[in-house]
Order: structure tokens, then sequence, then C-alpha cells
């Protein structure tokens, strides 16, 4: 049987695609990493649809790609490693399966957007905390199994967090549910319970849905997950902390951690927020030289009890932290001011997406470290880049605290014109270069995309072992997406 | 099979001859009495675990990776503990290595700017309580209590405990991990494993931290940890604790910025409806039902008389007939605790203003008698430090918890009685056959914020009972028994009671296999413990672990 018939025995017909432009755009997308065409692709409807595919994929030997977010996409972990590869592409799957506002989650596949989450939970009086202007078309699911920062850091408690309960059909192609509902014989006798899937942990001694996690579609494909939601503020505002070098602002966002004060938390310099900001190149080149070079972003949220009351005492003493690190709380500064960063940083990114409307494509550069140790980063990626010639100015850094301050995501967004070859090749040379440089001063890759996984695996021989020891038991037969990480 | 003069020479290189023993004598001191609260087993009267092969006090990683490369060489199976909690941290069978960790007690780093310790395994809470209280930092403690390791808490065992709304789940404070795994490889997970610092325990890529541990760890059965970092909290109070009071009456006055309430609720309904509100509201620093462990009849009469040094055992039933100590234990009914605490002046009114909403809408009260000075002071102390894990076996001298009830607060609140109040009349009947402390049914300790931030509580009735008393202890037995079949019935899911069932027996060895699998089997995914068959066939090929770890031989659907 022809395999295009064959996987319409499985998603039907209208479901599998093999013409040559819906190949061409999944073969490549804006990072690096080398094109590769895939043979097919597919959009299942279903977990039993993905389990049987992956079955398939272990009887045939084809290597598969599962996609959950829409286009464009920038890390090349959906790009198909080797050839023959059959991209499973989720973003059908759209279901939002539940809402349970006393419990604060919400089950959804992995289609779901965030631009199509926020406004169901916002009905029941709920959000989702998000990365920092996530494109419209990205996954709630896989951004958050890629572990993408995400803007409260006082609210994450463990380190996946907000992700919870998974569905994972692994390699092998057995399931396995994860978490709380891993616990559970039927979802209806959990709610005639009133149990709900809030605790990710477990089954048993070991946390599964870790293997899936920032592994880029190679132990598994997760059919469904629950995510902790928080309380739609009643009352939200944002405030700046503006300063002249980072240096300046880090006592001042240590103590807020420390105190779990402030809701949103992260730094950003002067590209960043004009990035954000910005609409166009010029625009954005304008905000540049108008916004300070660097700035704090505070969010003080109000909820459920006592909102005004709470915004009131958080303002007030935020402000005298600021003052005792001889820094001031500002709700305006020159370039923006903070109910145009609020809604900026609590939606989805517009089009094009903040990263790329300046030149047009851009590489980034993303590793986790502690915040004390950024300001020498910064140091090491502007020498870097002056050094191939590329203008440290025009590096957009973005430092978001995470776990509650126990360590901080380090992004340098590097925009360039991707349609200059002679653009495109120097800065790929200064990935390489500033990547190598990084990882020596003690840069942790912990997600690594492209040429990242040899420069981090390379540092922790046991790590790779294990690795790939669970590997072969999660995915005997290297059918998903062979030839990322170490695998 | 014993071991061999030449493997016990060789492992006496390792660890000198001050640190390792034979003896007879030295080693039934490492058996373990599974009728004293061997905690989710049994008890079993006059049962002990298996006699180990030897005894060694390992002084380093280094040293554990070459006891069990010896281990693996000699096919001898090891057990590592470190505070010994229960039946978990022994042998299941004869002959086994057993290391206590107890030299490897050394606070290694405090990092309080990025609040976190990176800790060796014999840290208890306490230790690392006051070191970090002196940087303005505090650690959570787990349910066992201030005596017992972090480090075993945050790798190898469960991770709950009554400051969990505030200070984490230790599975969610696990910041990284030395493990010398079974096969005597040493793996440090996270950003330690590339030398990077233990700033974070998931990457490079698919995060190895869910191979350490998962709601529970391995309990010994899968190598030794040797190291791991844990996140720290925010300490807003004075270091050292300043505690006063005679024992067992401990207190500490804490400045204003502190609160401690026992909060009462007219319904289970109204109970959990505040604990939900609590979690929107964000508050609290501990909560926790506490001081119900001593039983819905006798807790305002036994808070009386731990609080003051002059009293004993024996005044609790001249002080049940005290009316004001009557209408305590009235309002406590349906109770926690909770301790709140400003990192600011306004921070402390915010708490407690929000407090205060949430009880005007629940309907709830702040126990007066417990706001007494010395009620409040000693509350305070009792659960910041949980430092009075002793008071668990006041009644007989053994308890063990049951049912468990664990999930959401609507869980154990809602049903038809309310699932607490079924609970609490089955144990009412047996208290009345004599063998079980009568104590009102419900003595159902639990966190109301089982993991950080809430969302989690958990209802584990304690059952008091003596373990020197044949009669007694045979008879909390059968309970058990009856518990875990009404529990099941009722559909209230698997109970705490026989929660290891799965790995150690009557005899206090290895389950046998057939009810092993029975019990595994009926698991709602047993496969998990088919790929955990799987870890254990990858990682530890000589099977030198123990029963603890669950696993399924038989292949997956």
């Amino acid at each position: 049987m022809a395999l295009k018939e064959e996987l319409a025995g499985i998603v039907s017909s209208e479901n599998v695609f093999d013409d040559p432009e819906t190949l061409d755009a999944y073969s490549r997308d804006f990072s690096f990493v080398k094109p590769v065409k895939p043979r097919v692709v597919v959009k299942p409807g279903s977990a039993d649809e993905v389990q049987a595919l992956v079955r398939w994929a272990n009887q045939t030997a084809t290597p598969l790609v599962p996609v959950s977010s829409g286009p464009p996409r920038f890390h090349g972990d959906t790009v198909p490693g080797v050839p023959g590869a059959v991209i499973v592409d989720l973003s059908g799957m759209k279901k939002v399966m539940r809402i349970d506002r006393r419990n604060r989650v919400a089950m959804v596949e992995p289609g779901v957007t965030y631009s199509e989450l926020q406004p169901e939970l916002a009905r029941e009086g709920l959000r989702l905390t998000t990365p920092l202007l996530p494109r419209a078309s990205k996954s709630v699911v896989a951004s958050l199994l890629e572990r993408e920062p995400t803007l409260i850091p006082r609210q994450l408690w463990a380190s996946l967090d907000p992700l919870r309960c998974n569905e994972i059909i692994w390699g092998d192609g057995h399931k396995l549910v994860t978490g709380d509902a891993g616990n559970w014989s039927s979802f209806e006798e959990a709610w005639e319970r009133k149990q709900a899937p809030a605790g990710a942990t477990g089954p048993g001694q070991a946390d599964f849905y870790r293997f899936v996690s920032a592994a880029q579609g190679s132990m598994g494909i997760v059919t469904w997950a629950s995510v902790k939601c928080e309380i739609l503020p009643a009352l939200h505002k944002l405030f700046f902390v503006p300063a002249q070098r980072p240096d300046d602002l880090l006592d001042f966002t240590y103590q807020l951690l420390k105190f779990r004060f402030a809701d949103e938390l992260l730094l950003l310099n002067n590209a960043s927020l004009a990035a954000i900001l910005g609409n166009g190149a010029d625009h954005i080149k304008a905000l540049m030289k108008e916004l300070p070079p660097w700035v704090v972003l505070v969010g003080i949220a109000g909820r459920s009890i006592l909102p005004e009351e709470r915004v009131a005492y958080q303002e007030k003493d935020i402000a005298d932290i600021a003052g005792k690190f001889g820094q001031q709380l500002v709700s305006e500064i020159p370039g923006a001011g903070s109910d145009e960063v609020l809604k900026a940083i609590l939606n989805p990114s517009r089009e094009p997406y903040w990263k790329l409307d300046l030149k047009g494509g851009y590489q980034d550069i993303l590793f986790l470290t502690t915040l004390n140790r950024t300001p020498e980063f910064i140091k090491t990626m502007n020498s870097v880049a002056e050094a191939s010639g590329y203008p440290a100015s025009d590096i957009g850094v973005y430092i978001q605290p995470l776990h509650q301050g126990a360590n901080v995501h380090c992004e340098f967004i590097l925009p360039f014109d991707r349609d200059n070859p002679e653009e495109a090749t120097r800065m790929q040379q200064l990935l390489t270069i500033a990547s190598e440089e990084l990882i020596e001063q003690g840069a942790f890759f912990s997600r690594p995309y492209g040429i990242w996984a040899d420069l981090a695996y390379g540092r922790d021989a046991q790590t790779t072992m294990v690795l790939k020891k669970l590997k072969g038991i999660f995915d005997p037969n290297n059918v998903m997406n062979p030839g990322k990480l170490c695998f | 099979m014993a071991l061999s003069r030449e493997a016990y020479r060789e492992l006496e290189g390792i660890v000198g001859k001050e640190n390792i023993s034979d003896d007879p004598a030295l080693l039934d001191c490492y058996r373990y009495p599974l009728s004293h609260t061997a905690i989710h087993i049994g008890p079993y009267y006059r049962v002990y675990t298996p006699r180990g092969a030897a005894v060694l006090l390992p002084g380093s990683a280094e040293e554990v990776q070459g006891i069990v490369k010896l281990c693996n060489k000699y096919r001898v199976k090891f057990k590592p503990s470190s505070t010994f909690w229960s039946a978990w941290g022994f042998p299941l069978e004869d002959d086994t290595i057993q290391l206590d960790m107890r030299r490897m007690d050394r606070i290694l780093e405090i990092d309080d700017k990025n609040n976190f310790a990176v800790v060796e395994p014999h840290v208890i809470g306490a230790t690392l309580q006051a070191e970090a209280m002196k940087v303005g930092l505090n650690t959570h403690i787990h349910g066992p209590g201030a005596s017992c390791s972090c480090l075993a808490s945050a790798t190898a065992l469960g991770g709950l405990g009554p400051d969990t709304l505030y200070m984490g789940h230790h599975n969610e404070n696990l910041l990284g991990v030395e493990w010398v795994m079974p096969d005597g490889e040493v793996l440090r997970v996270g950003s330690v494993g590339s030398g990077l610092g233990w700033f974070c325990c998931d990457g490079p890529g698919p995060s190895l931290k869910g191979l350490v541990r998962g709601m529970i760890g391995t309990n010994g059965a899968m190598g030794v940890f040797t190291k791991c970092a844990i996140k720290l909290y925010p300490w807003p109070g004075p270091a050292p604790l300043p505690v006063e009071g005679k024992p067992p009456a401990y207190k500490a006055v804490l400045p204003d910025n502190f609160r401690v309430y026992t909060l009462g609720f007219p319904a289970w309904k109204a109970w959990a409806d505040s604990c939900y509100l609590i979690f929107d509201a964000g508050i609290g620093y501990v909560a926790h039902r506490q001081f119900s462990m001593f039983g819905r009849d006798l807790k305002g009469a036994m808070v009386r008389i731990l609080s003051d040094p002059t009293k004993t055992l024996s005044d609790i039933e001249e002080l049940l007939k005290d009316p004001e100590v009557q209408k305590m234990t009235e309002d406590m009914k349906r109770d926690y605790q909770i301790v709140l605490a400003g990192m600011t002046p306004g921070d402390i009114e915010w708490q407690d203003k929000a407090l205060d909403k949430i009880l005007e809408e629940t309907g709830g009260w702040k126990v007066k008698a417990m706001l007494e000075p010395d009620l409040y002071n000693w509350s305070l102390l009792y659960m910041i430090r949980l430092g009075h894990k002793n008071l668990n076996l006041v009644y007989g001298g053994g308890y063990d918890g049951c049912f468990g009830l664990g999930g959401t607060p609507d869980f154990g609140a809602s049903g038809e009685p309310p699932r607490v109040e079924q609970a609490t009349a089955f144990k009412v009947e047996w208290e009345k056959k004599g063998n079980v402390v009568a104590c009102g049914g419900d003595a159902m300790m639990g966190g109301i914020g089982g993991m950080g931030g809430g969302g989690h509580a958990l209802w584990e009735n304690f059952t008091h009972f003596d373990p020197a008393d044949k009669a007694s202890t045979e008879g909390t037995f059968e309970f058990f028994n009856a518990t875990d079949k009404y529990g099941m019935e009722k559909g209230f899911g698997p109970g705490m009671e026989k929660m290891n069932d799965y790995a150690r027996w009557t005899d206090g060895k290895t389950t046998p296999k057939e009810i092993r699998d029975r019990i595994l089997g009926a698991a709602a995914q047993p496969e998990a413990f088919r790929y955990q068959r799987k870890f254990k066939e990858t990682f530890n090929p000589n099977d030198l672990g123990d029963g603890y770890y669950r696993t399924l031989d038989d292949p997956i659907e």
C-alpha cells in the first residue's frame, strides 16, 4: 500500500498532505538548521490517531516529527533531522477539554494556542501566565513542554509550572497519563469525587512528564495537558524601574524575588522593549534611542480578595525597596507608558512577530544562569558581537527570573536580515562563536536547540549516556524526531 | 549468604575499620520493630526487619561509589538510609549491606542570593533551618519533622509538609542531585552535571530529575543520593529562633509580623471553601491541620497538657470535664492552623485582612482559646519548626495513618455525609473495641496546601496504639484491614494504611511476588511500574536494590 494511503487509513485522506508547498513549508524554519524535506504531513484529530501513527511508525521504521504550533518557527526542532520523515501536525487538536475554576486548572489539547485559550479562561475568571509575547500561533502545550519562560516567577513553584498532568504517547506506541490524573480510573469518576488534574508528579516513583520536557518531540507526543491557572486580576498595574546598567537592578530584583512581591517581573534592555512596543523598523529604532538602557518591569495584580488593598501596599512597599537600592519605581519612562506595556506583555505578539520586526529575521541565544551572573554574560555577548562586526546596540536582552528566583532565563535577541546572504552567514558565525564563549563562561543551555546540543552534551557525558538509555526505553526504534539532541 | 571475608576486607578498605561492622549485636541495632510505627504497613507484633550483612558509615560520595561498585562485584544488595524514618529505611532481605549516612552531615553551601542550599544526606531540617535563618532564609520541613534528613525527603521519600503551601513540596524544591547510581556510576542531575552550579535540576534537554523521583522517591532502592540542592525561602524573623519555656512546652515569641491562628468552621464545605480562598489569595506561611492528630474529642485537652509543663497525660480526664476545654474542642472540630508571615508591615496587615475576609465569607472563626499567649506562642513554634514529632507517639507509643483522602480540598470535604465524616464514623466504631485509642474518630492530620501555592489537601487519620501490647497491635492491624476494604468500597481510593504492602510483608521481608503483582497490577496505570521495571533493568542491572522500587515484570500492554 502506498504511504499516503496507509496514513489516510489512520487519519483519513483529507488530513494527509504531500503537495510540494506544504512539504517545503515544513522543511525549514527561521533557524540555521539544515532544511530537510519531509515525505508527508499528517494532521491527526485524536489521541487514538496519534497512537496509531506512532505504532505504524514503529512497524515501518518511519521517523515522526511532532509539530503543534503554527509558523513561523525558529529553533529547528520541528525541521526533520533525517530524510523520509512524516510530520505529525497536532495543530488541529484544539479542544479545551475542561476548565475548573475552583481548582484553577484547565485541560487542553496540543493545538490550543494562547490566543484561543485566554478568552475561554477569562470567561471563568481565570488566565494563564504566558511567555513574553508568544506568537499568535504558539501552542500552549508545546510552549510549556519546551520549558519556555513565563512572566510571573513567584507562581513558579516547580520548574515546569504551570504544566501539570499530561497524556503521553511514547515512542514505543504506549500511552501513559502523568500526574494526578494518572491515578484515576476514569475522568467521570474523578469529577464525581471532585478531584482535579492539579498535581504534576508521578504516577509511581518517576516524574514521567519531565522526560518529554525540552525533548523536542524525541521521546513521545503529548495529546493533552492540564495547566495551573491564575485568577484573572480585578486590578492590574505595571511599573518600571529604569537604570543605566543591568548591575544597578539586581539587588532590587533579588529583594522582590525573596519577598515574593510583584507578579510579572522581568528585565529588558531598550532594544527588547523597543521591539515589543514598536511598529516597524523605524519606530523601533526611534524607541531604542528614547527608552532607558535597562528597565525592570514590575506587574502588581489584585485578584479576588481585597484587590485594591493588595495593589496599594505592594506598590508602596516595592517603591520603598527600589528606593533602598537607589532606584525609582515609576509608571512612565521616556518612550513607554505602563498601560501600553502591560497590554503588550499580557497578550500574544502583534504581526509580524515582535522579534522579526526590526530586520525581518533574528537569531536568539538563550540559556539559564543565576541573576547575579547575567551582567558578565551580557558583557561577553556584546564584546563577541562587536568583534564580529554586529552592533551590540541592536542586541535585545531579556532576563526572566524563574522558579521563584532560583535561576533566570537569559536571552539575547539578534535581529538580522535573513534575505541578505552575507549577513546571514555572519550571523551564523556569530551564533557559533558566541555560544561557545558563553558556555565556556558558564551558560547552561538547558534547552539545547541546534548547535547547542553538541555544546551542552559535550560538557556532561554521564547525562548524555543516561539520556540515551532512557531514549532506548521510550523510543526503542528511534522513530521520534531522530537527529535532535543527543539521539 | 553472609558477606565473604574478602568482600568485608575490601569494604573496610574503603571506609576504614572504624566505619564498618558486622558484629551481630550492632547489626541487631539496625533492625526495626514492625509493631512500632512502621508507617503504612502492619503493624506486625514482634516482627523485625531482616538483619544486615554489615553496617557501613561512608564519609564521602567517593566512598559510596566504591561501596556500590563492590556490591556490584560481589552481587550484594545495599540499602542506604540517612535518618531511618520508619521501616522504609531498613532492608527487605537478610544480608543486605546497610549504609548509615550519618557521617555525611555537612551543609556545603547556602546561597543567600539565589536562595538554595547544598546538603549532604544527614543534614536534618532543624540544622538547615537554624543555619538558613542566620541569613534570612528558611527551609521547608517535611512531614516526618525537623529531625529528619532534608536530602532523603527531597530525593528518596515524600516531601510534603505543613509549610508546603508557602515553601513548596520537596519535589518542587529539588534543584540538583549527585546520585551514585545502582551500577556505581555517578550522575549529577541538572546544571551541576555540566559543572555550572546547583541552580536547575532540568536539562540539558529531557529532565533526568524525572528518574530521581516522582510523587515519592525510590526509598533507597535505586542507588544512593550523596548531595542535593534545595530551594530556600525567606525568613522574616529573628535568628536564632527565640525559644523559651520548660520542656516539653517550648514556645517562641516572634515579632508582630507573624501570626498563628487555629481556624474553625461550621461545616466541611466552609472548611474547603476557606482553603480555596487562601490558595486564591496567596496568603499563609504554614497551613496545616496539625493538632487534630490528637483526635476530635481530645485535642483541646491535649493542647492544654502539651503547652503546660505541669500537666501530664493523667490530667486528661479532668481536663475533659472543663467547660472551657470542651468549648475549645468544639470550636476546633473542623479546623486547621495557619501561620502568616509578613515580609513588611503592609504585607502582614494585608494578609491578616484577607484572612478576616475569608473567615467572613465562609462563616469561620479564629479559635479564641488558641489566642491565649502561652498557646499562641507554643503553636507558633510548633508549626514553624515542626520539632514535636515525638508527640505522634504520645498516647500509646505507636501510631500509623490510615485513609489519606489525598487530592483536592473538596475531595475529603464532599460526599453525603462528607467523606471525612464517613471515615470518622467508621473509626469511632473500631475505637469502641478498645485496641486503638478512642479519641473521637477524626484524628485526621494533613496539609491544606499539599503543593506549592495550594491545590491539594491530605486527611491522614492517625491511629494511636500500643506497640508493646499484642492485642492493641493486632487490633490495629485488623482495623487497617477493615479500613482498606471500607475505603475501596466507598470509592476513597487506596488508603495510606497499606501503602507499603507491595514491598514488605508480614514476616518483615519482601512481599511474595504474586501478592506484589496483584497490588501493583491493580493500580490505575500499572504501565508505570512496567516502565520502572525497564529503568531497573537499565540502571540497576544486578538488582541490588530492594522491593520498595515498584516494578511489574509483565510486558507493557
